[in-house]
């Protein structure tokens, strides 16, 4: 498979989700969307696999390592940092360690759950990518001479 | 030398046409495993394609 196959593959796949997702919440089925995302990833890496035309060595690698490291480690203090906040506010709840459970709420509202974790994991795609442009800058990749095509 | 372009030293060594600009400007240093193939493939030794930057200076001293 070429690489340009499989940028097209990652586009179809990319907006059949998007079109999965929105009939996952017309119909309140959480579970599609999740197996969809899984099933569409699975895919993807399936066709990475197959693509003939990609050259990676070691440098390339080396600047993927270093992005995903600094990632994690900013990625980690963040989280560290936010449950911390979450768990101050469930010890300071009234009722500790088991607030009564209000009559009419039977249910966490999972969908603010969602909405921050969405928000989290688009934190650490930013920061993946900024972090795999500073690399690769600093390692030459759009470096240029004399015999530049 | 040799009559070689970046593109085909680069196929030869199963790296990118980048990884070699960037070693010939100072931006990586290449593993150990990719030095050793550079001198095998110019039939030299690691030392008369790699400079050690340290040894050269302790020597200027």
């Amino acid at each position: 498979m070429k690489q340009n196959t499989f940028y097209l593959l990652a586009g179809i796949v990319g907006l059949a989700e998007v079109g999965i997702f929105w009939l996952s919440v017309e119909h309140h089925s959480p579970l599609l969307i999740v197996v969809s995302i899984i099933a569409g990833i699975a895919l993807l890496y399936w066709a990475r696999s197959k693509v003939t035309d990609r050259k990676e060595d070691e440098r390339t690698a080396l600047i993927s390592q270093k992005s995903a490291l600094r990632t994690l480690e900013v990625f980690w203090v963040v989280f560290f940092a936010i449950s911390l906040g979450g768990a101050v506010i469930g010890l300071g709840a009234p009722g500790f360690p088991r607030p009564p459970r209000p009559p009419n709420e039977g249910l966490i509202p999972l969908g603010n759950l969602g909405f921050f974790q969405m928000l989290l994991l688009c934190l650490m795609i930013f920061l993946y990518v900024g972090f795999k442009i500073y690399y690769a800058r600093q390692l030459g990749e759009w470096e240029s001479d004399e015999e530049q095509d | 030398m040799h009559d070689l372009t970046q593109e085909k030293l680069a196929d030869e060594l199963g790296v990118t046409r980048q990884t070699i600009l960037a070693i010939e400007k100072g931006k990586y240093y290449p593993s150990l495993d990719l030095a050793f193939k550079i001198a095998r493939f110019f039939g030299v030794t690691i030392e008369d394609v790699f400079i050690d930057e340290d040894a050269e200076s302790r020597k200027k001293l």
